[in-house]
């Protein structure tokens, strides 16, 4: 159990929290990450990924984030301001169809674990996740 | 007589090219009247371009030269005996300005539009790299689902679920085809460069649709109120880039959330559309320098601080007039006045 970081109900590699507002888009992250052994939890958008990070014992059980930019009601932007804020332990992978050079920068800039641009590679997705939850278990061990 | 001490009043003779290249710069200059356009052939583009834009003309100049109402008349006929005529009639006052000074004149009028020209261009192509970034995340979105899904389907052996994703890879294929018709569509428009008679309404909703793709517009509720067959003449393109650039301009300052109303309505021989935003409004000192060259209030790299100010230049060059009105906290309202068209 590598990443084993969890008691309850998440077992396996850890627990990836999706945000973004497109069905499909979801469901192709949910299918690659739950057939690498990530449990996975979703959200279609900011508010939504804000609501469920707060709720129940999430804080703790959530390892990564993958967040969207362009999305309804409350934005990436947003939402990672919050995140990051609140949560700042847990890393965070930009998704976004958005290829936004400055963006990129700033976001990397204010400690955004990666921004990766959809469409992305299988591999790519799963290799930053996995160096993102090694991010976050070095910083549990500190703790 | 509506102009300050300071406007130079004008009598342009000879309306051909030349003529037409200064009645253009005139009308951009704001301390410059045209009087008056005169020229014998009464087909003379300039003569034309006079009509359009509301300014007196004559095919017989005598009538213009003898009124005591230039301060200077511009002769671009290059002809010796209009020359004379012009020094037999005119008042005391009125100075003249021919032959090659005119000429020269002319030909700084023409580097003036070649560099007004140059200067569309480079907003249009700031521009576009906007709307391909907007484009860009629109098909990477589908492209994903194609691409992710089709990587599942390897090793999937369960027949309903291949079926599944089969069906969502199709829709996710259809929606980046139907973003390529659209394209597509905005491309050939953008090459029709004739003046042509132009639906003012049919322009706002290709507009909107364009903005969208440019920028973030999912909280942005459009409410449309027109007053239906409203015509005028002009370059599609133009007028397109008018108002993508108005409408683009408040979603933006809505923050992508808010109500943007676009309206039409006709004003006695003109036709009017307004694009207005609930953002939180421009102030005060900013209003009167917005239409300014190079001025913006965007980001390093957002913005070019062209826009306004080549959409004044478009509207004005059809005749046509800009204003922005706005108080703080209560959004902006940016009004397009063009000579109507009749259909």
């Amino acid at each position: 159990m590598p990443w084993g970081l969890h008691t309850k109900d998440a077992p396996g590699n850890g627990r990836v929290m999706i945000v973004d507002d497109e069905d499909t888009v979801r469901k192709v992250l949910r299918l690659t990450l739950t057939k690498a052994g990530y449990d996975v939890v979703e959200a279609d958008h900011g508010g939504k990924g804000i609501e469920t990070i707060g709720s129940d014992d999430n804080a703790f059980m959530l390892d990564v984030i993958l967040c969207d930019i362009r999305m309804p009601k409350v934005n990436g932007l947003e939402a990672i301001a919050f995140f990051q804020q609140q949560y700042p332990s847990v890393p965070i992978i930009v998704v976004t169809g958005y290829p936004d050079q400055k963006m990129a920068t700033d976001l990397l800039t204010q400690g955004v674990f990666d921004y990766l641009v959809k469409p992305v590679d299988k591999d790519k997705l799963l290799a930053t996740v996995q160096a993102a939850m090694e991010q976050r278990l070095a910083l549990r061990h500190d703790h | 007589m509506n102009g300050s001490p300071s406007t130079i009043r004008v009598i342009i003779v000879g309306a051909g090219k030349g003529g037409a290249a200064l009645i253009e710069l005139f009308t951009r200059s704001p301390d410059v009247e045209i009087a008056g356009v005169a020229d014998v052939n009464p087909e003379a583009p300039g003569l034309r371009l006079a009509r359009n834009l509301g300014i007196r003309t004559a095919t017989d100049a005598r009538g213009f030269i003898a009124e005591d109402r230039a301060d200077l008349i511009v002769d671009v006929t290059g002809d010796p005996a209009m020359r004379s005529l012009i020094f037999q009639h005119k008042p005391p006052r009125a100075e003249v300005m021919g032959g090659t000074s005119a000429l020269l004149l002319w030909k700084l009028a023409q580097r003036e539009r070649d560099l007004r020209n140059q200067l569309i261009q480079a907003e249009k192509l700031a521009s576009i790299g906007t709307l391909a970034s907007g484009i860009a995340h629109e098909i990477n979105n589908p492209l994903y689902t194609i691409t992710g899904l089709s990587e599942h389907l390897h090793d999937e052996a369960r027949p309903e679920v291949i079926r599944e994703y089969l069906d969502e890879i199709i829709t996710a294929g259809q929606r980046i085809a139907g973003i390529v018709r659209g394209l597509n569509a905005f491309a050939r428009r953008t090459q029709e460069e004739e003046v042509c008679e132009i639906d003012l309404d049919h322009t706002l909703d290709e507009a909107a649709k364009m903005a969208r793709r440019a920028t973030v517009f999912d909280q942005v509720q459009v409410v449309t109120q027109y007053e239906s067959a409203l015509f005028v003449r002009g370059k599609p393109d133009e007028l397109l880039q008018v108002f993508v650039n108005l409408i683009t301009n408040a979603v933006q300052a809505m923050g992508g959330c808010g109500t943007l109303t676009l309206s039409t309505d006709d004003d006695d021989g003109f036709v009017q559309a307004t694009v207005q935003d609930s953002g939180p409004g421009i102030p005060h000192n900013n209003l009167t320098r917005i239409f300014d060259p190079f001025f913006t209030t965007k980001d390093q790299g957002k913005g070019t601080g062209l826009g306004l100010h080549i959409v004044r230049d478009i509207v004005t060059n059809y005749g046509g007039q800009i204003t922005a009105e706005s108080t703080l906290g209560q959004g902006a309202t940016f009004t397009v006045k063009l000579p109507a068209s009749p259909h």
